[in-house]
């Protein structure tokens, strides 16, 4: 169990970078996930981590140990891939316990260790079974077994559930977290799904384009976006493109003025606000109400999301609750409503 | 081969209104008689009629009487010349392919997982360019830099090393089978490694395999099916090599292949000369499939 | 050992073996362009005169031209026999599908001069049965070729069709196309690049064939392969050099022409 550190990393492939200048330190026993888009150089990143992809520029320390031009094997860091990797000539025994023979672990605490590790992700009884007969969650576990077994220093998981259908997803992410902080292992997560970094991550580190875009905790990212890329990357639909116009206005493209918490800025600016804090006809004297009709209802289940449009041409989603999540009756489409919402719903990222 | 693994696909066969009642011939069939009967006509046929002829007697001046004997097989295994002839052929050939497996291994490797792609495609072709150039070009090469004036002497001799005889040597016949059979071994190997997961050789070396350990533990036993197929195709390809042991062997060194037509084409002695080439096509798959039988046991267990 | 350290190891070997495979071609090459009277290093000034005398020789230039020929119709037989059961093997579960695959694949693992000698055999008996001269004449070795390329072309092809999702031949069907219209309009575009491929590889593969085509050649009708091996059988100057420079140069361009069209290593 070691901190990493990566002091300013840059990986290139004749000369484009694919990771640009990344530094992050990452505590003891914490848990990082490096969120992103295809091709932000998350995945690039983590591999620089384990050694598999040598590093052009910078430093990794693990542990206050320089292991940049370190091999893999030599690393001591478990590694979880996407496709798990697990080897399909070997039993789930067989698999778990390679990594013990190739540090000259004796037979029998090799069958000791490789018990204990598939009892931790329960599978102990599957142990003759070749990877193939399991099932993509069990596979996952094997893999998180092999992986854990040589007691790394660092866990790596490379998108570790994207092969996995939703229930399941939500059940190994939970298995995940668990097991990660029962060993209090230092654990990086590549993921490109907000969902999954929200919610195990101590800290989420958002990536773009080979540099780290913006990174903190996940209600810090989730609630605070600081670009217009994190407000869309964190879901912000409503994204209004505008000028600051005084000490706390902010002036739409259409022509609309608003008040929102301006904190300093100038100059042109996006205003992020989330659907759900949209309301519709809701008290009159709030803040902020714009006059539209409903262009299109999506009925989604639990929630109605309707696209409304003010005279202006200004197009915003708004969410409210369903009748059956006890929500009002819907409203038809053409329907003139009144959008309002208060100064800080949203915020004000630059373009 | 690749149309096997294809999914049983409902183009095409949706059943015509008349099919209802009566069972009719799949089109299928009629696409694929054409060049079934070919084949049966140009390759199968003759090849039986071949076999009929190894049991024929063979009277000098008259060519071919008809029998039914075994002689000309009694002959080829009571000759030691001929058992020499097919002893050499095998020990040139099982040498030939253990070099080509051994050379061409690493050249797969680095296509496969070091080379960008664009120099991959490039090697590849360079690979290719060779393995298409023709055995009479190749071997006709291969007199060229062998020959006892050829290059390899005059580049020995710039370093003051005396000439060394290669020409009519079994070193440079398996020289020149290696040069014919490497391309066969690396575009296989290339293949077979190209099906191999990277991420596998990336979690033995995350479990602490070093790079040898990786590739004995892990790359070796997935790679082994397709290895087999390259040094099967080379063994056979060498077992039957006609250019090489002619024109780079010399008149008194002999394999299978230049002795079945020296007895079918000179000799004229047509039972002969096929029970020649029956015994080579025997020997070529009965050591290939005990080969095959023996890595599938083994492979077996996790590749179904 | 490092990641570097293990890639410069693979690397190193890699150009030692290329460097190997590659010679012969090189060798052949700068070969046919010295002065020297009889073959000898070094070269004592460098010329074009072999590639005059070699066209000059009846042998070489008639060899040529019916290794053009002959590769020609085995590219034609192969592609009117192939095309049509490549696409049996690949649209279509049938009873013997298996057995006939393996049947039209065989051609490639019969051995060249066991395939030829039975060929020649067969060829022969006809002869003496109906009369007439087949051994030895273009037919004869336009059959022969013909089942050489069959196989290639059959694994190109089908590797062409394998790749094609049959939902486009469904979509024609849905649309009101019949089958052949389906295929001509639909399959054969789509397939084309492998098609394309599995010609001028066929084209190789028949021009460079020596095993097979050994019986079957008779006078005046001898393939470039064989009258190159029959010279070299008594003689070894720059003229064969500059012969196999050119035919080198063809397939080299017929290679990288199809290359363009599909991967050609699939073929193997």
């Amino acid at each position: 169990m070691s901190e990493v550190v990566l002091q300013s990393i840059v990986k290139r492939y004749e000369a484009v970078p694919a990771v640009d200048n990344i530094s992050l330190s990452i505590g003891e026993g914490e848990l990082v996930a490096l969120l992103g888009p295809s091709g932000c150089g998350k995945t690039t990143t983590l591999r620089m981590i384990g050694g598999f992809i040598p590093v052009t520029e910078g430093r990794i320390l693990v542990g206050g140990r320089d292991v940049t031009h370190l091999p893999p094997n030599k690393r001591n860091m478990g590694f979880g891939f996407q496709n798990y990797a697990l080897f399909p000539h070997m039993s789930v025994g067989e698999n778990v316990a390679f990594g013990l023979q190739m540090r000259k672990v004796s037979r029998a605490d090799i069958a000791r260790r490789v018990k204990i590790a598939l009892d931790r992700v329960k599978l102990a009884h599957l142990s003759d079974r070749l990877p193939k007969q399991l099932s993509g969650g069990q596979q996952q576990r094997v893999a998180l077994a092999r992986a854990l077994v040589i007691e790394p220093d660092v866990l790596l998981l490379d998108e570790p559930l994207s092969n996995l259908d939703a229930q399941l997803r939500n059940e190994m992410k939970l298995e995940i977290r668990r097991i990660q902080q029962q060993l209090g292992i230092t654990t990086i997560f590549v993921t490109h799904d907000q969902d999954e970094a929200l919610s195990i991550a101590d800290t989420v580190v958002l990536m773009r384009a080979g540099r780290i875009e913006q990174q903190g905790a996940p209600d810090d990212l989730f609630e605070r976006p600081a670009s217009h890329f994190a407000a869309e990357f964190m879901g912000v639909t409503n994204l209004l493109p505008g000028e600051v116009a005084g000490s706390d206005r902010f002036r739409l493209k259409g022509g609309d003025t608003i008040l929102v918490p301006v904190a300093g800025r100038a100059g042109p600016h996006a205003f992020a606000i989330r659907p759900e804090r949209l309301e519709i006809d809701g008290e009159a004297s709030a803040a902020n109400t714009l006059s539209a009709e409903v262009e299109i209802a999506t009925y989604r289940g639990l929630v109605i999301d309707y696209r409304v449009k003010t005279p202006s041409g200004l197009c915003l989603t708004a969410r409210r609750p369903s009748p059956a999540a006890g929500g009002p009756a819907p409203l038809p489409v053409g329907r003139p409503v009144r959008v309002s919402f208060a100064p800080e719903a949203g915020t004000l990222v630059p373009m | 081969m690749t149309g096997s693994s294809s999914p049983p696909s409902p183009a095409l066969t949706l059943p015509a209104p008349r099919a209802r009642g009566g069972w009719r011939l799949p089109p299928a069939f009629g696409l694929a008689t054409p060049a079934t009967l070919f084949v049966l006509i140009a390759l199968i046929g003759p090849l039986l009629l071949m076999f009929r002829y190894s049991l024929n007697r063979f009277v000098p001046g008259q060519m071919m009487v008809e029998a039914l004997t075994l002689a000309n097989y009694a002959k080829f295994f009571g000759d030691s010349f001929y058992q020499e002839v097919l002893g050499t052929t095998v020990w040139v050939s099982a040498l030939s392919t253990l070099l080509c497996l051994v050379a061409g291994f690493p050249v797969a490797y680095f296509l496969v997982r070091q080379a960008s792609p664009v120099w991959k495609g490039r090697l590849l072709l360079l690979v290719i360019l060779p393995l298409l150039m023709g055995n009479a070009v190749r071997t006709a090469a291969w007199m060229v830099i062998l020959g006892d004036k050829g290059l390899f002497n005059a580049v020995i001799g710039v370093i003051g090393i005396s000439p060394v005889k290669l020409m009519y040597t079994p070193t440079a016949v398996v020289i020149g089978l290696v040069s014919v059979l490497l391309p066969f071994m690396i575009v296989t190997l290339q293949s077979v490694l190209e099906g191999i997961d990277a991420n596998l050789e990336s979690a033995a070396a995350s479990l602490g395999a070093g790079h040898l350990t990786t590739l004995w533990r892990v790359v070796l036993p997935l790679a082994l099916p397709g290895i087999l197929a390259g040094t099967l195709l080379c063994f056979i390809l060498s077992m039957n090599a006609y250019a090489p042991p002619v024109l780079i062997g010399g008149p008194s060194f002999h394999m299978m292949a230049p002795t079945v037509y020296q007895q079918v084409a000179k000799a004229m002695n047509w039972p002969f000369g096929a029970a020649l080439a029956f015994v080579l096509m025997a020997v070529t798959l009965v050591l290939t499939t005990s080969a095959n039988i023996l890595v599938q046991r083994r492979y077996r267990r996790w590749s179904e | 050992m490092g990641l570097v350290s293990i890639n410069r190891i693979y690397a190193a070997i890699s150009a030692v073996v290329m460097a190997f495979v590659l010679l012969p071609l090189v060798a052949v090459v700068w070969v046919s362009f010295f002065s020297n009277r009889i073959l000898s290093f070094p070269a004592t000034g460098y010329t074009f005169d072999w590639y005059v005398r070699a066209w000059a020789q009846d042998s070489f230039r008639n060899g040529f031209i019916t290794s053009v020929e002959t590769a020609l119709v085995a590219v034609v037989i192969s592609l009117v026999l192939g095309v049509p059961a490549s696409l049996a093997l690949v649209r279509y579960r049938f009873p013997g599908r298996d057995a006939i695959q393996t049947l039209l694949l065989s051609p490639m693992v019969v051995p060249g001069i066991v395939g030829g000698a039975a060929l020649f055999m067969a060829f022969i008996e006809l002869e003496i049965i109906l009369d007439m001269d087949i051994s030895g004449s273009l037919p004869g070795l336009f059959i022969a070729h013909g089942l050489i390329a069959l196989p290639w072309t059959i694994r190109l092809v089908t590797a062409a069709l394998v790749g094609m999702s049959p939902s486009y031949e469904e979509a024609a069907q849905s649309l009101g196309a019949g089958r052949i219209t389906t295929f001509f309009r639909v399959t054969l575009p789509i397939i084309k690049p492998g098609i394309v491929a599995a010609a001028l590889f066929s084209f190789v593969i028949s021009f460079i064939d020596l095993e097979k085509s050994i019986f079957l050649v008779g006078p005046g009708r001898t393939t470039l392969q064989i009258a190159l091996v029959s010279y070299l059988e008594w003689n070894l100057d720059s003229t064969v050099a500059a012969v196999a420079t050119v035919q080198i140069l063809i397939i080299g361009v017929l290679l990288v022409a199809s290359d363009r069209y599909a991967k050609l290593s699939r073929a193997f």
